[in-house]
């Protein structure tokens, strides 16, 4: 028995001594990386990773295929910038002003959609991005079709404004593990178990006493307001934003790392965020002046491939595969689940006495 | 009193073609129970296609329009078979969703690596003609455009309702399982249905290139329409498609005469969403 308590204190060592060497990794990355363009591709895995996981609390975890979060995340990068440009706000504050609203107004126009099921939820999220979109570029206090600049100035912690792209780097890291953690917490409590349920089967959810309306309205609630942190994070990283953040093409762009990764894994969205988003970087800048649209045509063809052949996507292909029999087994020294079992086992008798 | 009049017969030559498309789209949602969101590329693809046949042939648009019907039809069975009826089998929504959606980048990207994002148009010789009834000017190709759907609207209804390969299409949108018991072949139906839909959106292109630029996002605008199309007139019913993408063009029209063009968008999106939601809740009720 101690033998087995051994093995498993083992293994749990070993895999946060993989995670934290990872984690290290990307902590040191801009210490010895200085070209800014490599630099703003990792920001850029960061925040639409981010953006990313917070489709997948909505379509993955509970089956609502949104595909409107462009306009979440346009929603609060103008919610922040307005607020920034017109009152002088603190841009740290803004962005809890941006999610704030933009949580307020997911709530409130979709409480009343939830009564749609199926493709109607899809439809109506892209009405609702398409409708914002046209709003924005009716509106003069918005700013019409010509957007919104932020203003520029010296480096300060305070305005959240640097010129060099490390510090959005690091918030940017911050930002997705924060987030992540935040999912992966979402995940493992009640509200996770009856997304899920409600992902199977909403009559059966209903049934034993989950209301689906409830807890749908709450995740599509979260799931703005971390798209509106993105947006605030966006603004502030860009400096300048347009109605053209808002389109249906980048809705659907903040979807792809998700599916491609494997909607169903919390870990999903950021897999396939590290491996297309530098893909599409790369074909963006090797080839978009001779033939623009490639990088694009690139992330079509690897979706359907990802679809057609592995339908859970990379992560759900990599549970079952050889290598990650190979990494927990060799490297990780995971015991057998019988091992597992048995400590959980003990420890239960344990507490029983 | 003229300009209203005006307004009510672009609309209503507009609103046929999202009835047209809609018509495809909702053929394909009856009987598979998905959405096709690259619809509108389909119609950009005919577009293209009719394009490339009017200037190396040098044939006239309207002599494209069946030879368009075909080829787009063995694209979108070959889809179907290849892409579409795989996933189907995972049972997953969202799959079959981002399939379509992934088929859409990869057409309307595809369009844009292979003939660049310019501004393309067939010129004709009747392209600037204009017959005037009364207080109202009509463009020539939008009005054969017009009549040209109108028949395929009427023979795709009759062959629905009357064919016998249109009935087994309607048996197995109503009861997939049951149909197989009854001897139908449901993954025949799914490839003709698909093949059935996208012909009728490259049919739409097809009709449209002969007063409408062609570009690669050309279709996008008309995708969604289908839906809402789809949506307003009812699901399997295409009488209702029919009429309800009428409404939907004399709608635009109507706003963009009385608000101002900028809105007519916003207008479409937002009566949309609540026509959507007034309909669920009436449905809820009557259980």
């Amino acid at each position: 028995m101690n033998n087995n308590v051994k093995a498993v204190r083992a293994y749990r060592r070993n895999l946060s001594i993989a995670l934290g060497l990872i984690l290290l990794v990307f902590v040191l990355i801009p210490v010895f990386v200085k070209s800014p363009y490599v630099l703003n591709v990792f920001v850029l895995i960061f925040y639409m990773s981010t953006l990313s996981m917070a489709w997948n609390l909505l379509g993955g975890m509970t089956g609502q295929n949104s595909l409107g979060h462009a306009a979440y995340m346009g929603l609060g990068a103008y919610a922040s910038c307005l607020l920034i440009t017109k009152a002088g706000a603190n841009p740290w504050l803004s962005a809890i002003f941006a999610m704030v609203v933009v949580g307020l107004v997911a709530g409130v126009i979709f409480y009343p959609c939830f009564i749609l099921r199926g493709p109607y939820f899809t439809l109506v999220s892209i009405a609702f991005g398409e409708a914002m979109r046209q709003f924005i570029i009716n509106s003069s206090f918005f700013g019409r079709a010509s957007g919104v600049g932020l203003p520029f100035g010296k480096d300060s912690w305070l305005d959240f404004r640097f010129a060099s792209k490390v510090p959005y780097y690091y918030v940017g890291l911050v930002m997705l593990l924060g987030i992540y953690l935040l999912m992966k917490k979402i995940e493992r409590s009640r509200m996770g178990y009856a997304l899920r349920t409600i992902r199977e089967d909403e009559d059966a959810a209903a049934a034993i006493g989950i209301n689906p309306t409830r807890y749908k309205v709450m995740a599509v609630v979260v799931s703005a307001m971390v798209a509106a942190l993105v947006g605030f994070f966006y603004a502030s990283y860009i400096r300048y934003i347009d109605p053209e953040l808002m389109t249906q093409a980048k809705s659907t762009e903040s979807v792809l790392p998700a599916v491609v990764g494997g909607a169903a894994y919390v870990e999903g969205p950021l897999v396939g965020g590290l491996i297309m988003i530098p893909l599409s970087e790369f074909l963006r800048a090797r080839f978009s002046a001779m033939l623009p649209g490639i990088n694009m045509l690139m992330y079509a063809v690897v979706l359907i491939t990802v679809i057609r052949f592995r339908p859970t996507g990379i992560l759900g292909w990599y549970m079952r595969s050889k290598v990650k029999e190979f990494i927990d087994v060799k490297l990780l020294k995971k015991p057998p689940v019988e091992v597992f079992e048995a400590v959980e086992l003990e420890k239960n008798r344990g507490k029983g006495a | 009193m003229s300009i209203f009049l005006q307004a009510c017969v672009n609309g209503l030559l507009i609103g046929g073609f999202y009835s047209l498309m809609g018509m495809g789209q909702n053929v394909i949602f009856g009987v598979m129970k998905i959405v096709n969101f690259c619809h509108g590329e389909m119609l950009m693809v005919g577009m293209y296609l009719t394009f490339l046949l009017s200037t190396t042939f040098g044939l006239d648009p309207y002599a494209c329009v069946p030879l368009v019907g075909i080829l787009m039809f063995l694209l979108g069975a070959l889809i179907q078979h290849t892409l579409i009826t795989p996933s189907l089998g995972t049972k997953s929504f969202t799959n079959l969703l981002f399939l379509t959606v992934g088929l859409g980048m990869l057409l309307s990207n595809g369009a844009l690596v292979l003939f660049g994002s310019e501004y393309r148009t067939i010129p004709t010789a009747y392209s600037q003609t204009y017959i005037t009834l009364g207080q109202v000017n009509l463009s020539l190709p939008r009005l054969i455009s017009f009549g040209v759907l109108i028949v395929i609207s009427i023979a795709l209804f009759a062959f629905l309702k009357y064919s016998t390969i249109g009935k087994q299409i309607r048996a197995v949108s109503q009861n997939p399982v049951g149909a197989e018991v009854v001897g139908i072949n449901a993954k025949r139906i799914y490839i003709l249905t698909y093949g059935l839909g996208t012909a009728l959106a490259g049919v739409a292109g097809a009709l449209l290139t002969g007063f409408y630029t062609i570009f690669p996002t050309a279709g996008a605008a008309f995708g969604f329409r289908a839906l809402i199309v789809v949506v307003v007139g009812g699901l399997g019913s295409i009488p209702g498609a029919f009429f309800a993408g009428i409404f939907l063009g004399i709608l635009e029209t109507m706003v963009a005469l009385f608000i101002s063009p900028s809105y007519s968008d916003l207008i479409v999106f937002v009566t949309f969403i609540v026509i959507l939601v007034v309909r669920q809740m009436i449905i809820l009720r009557r259980k």
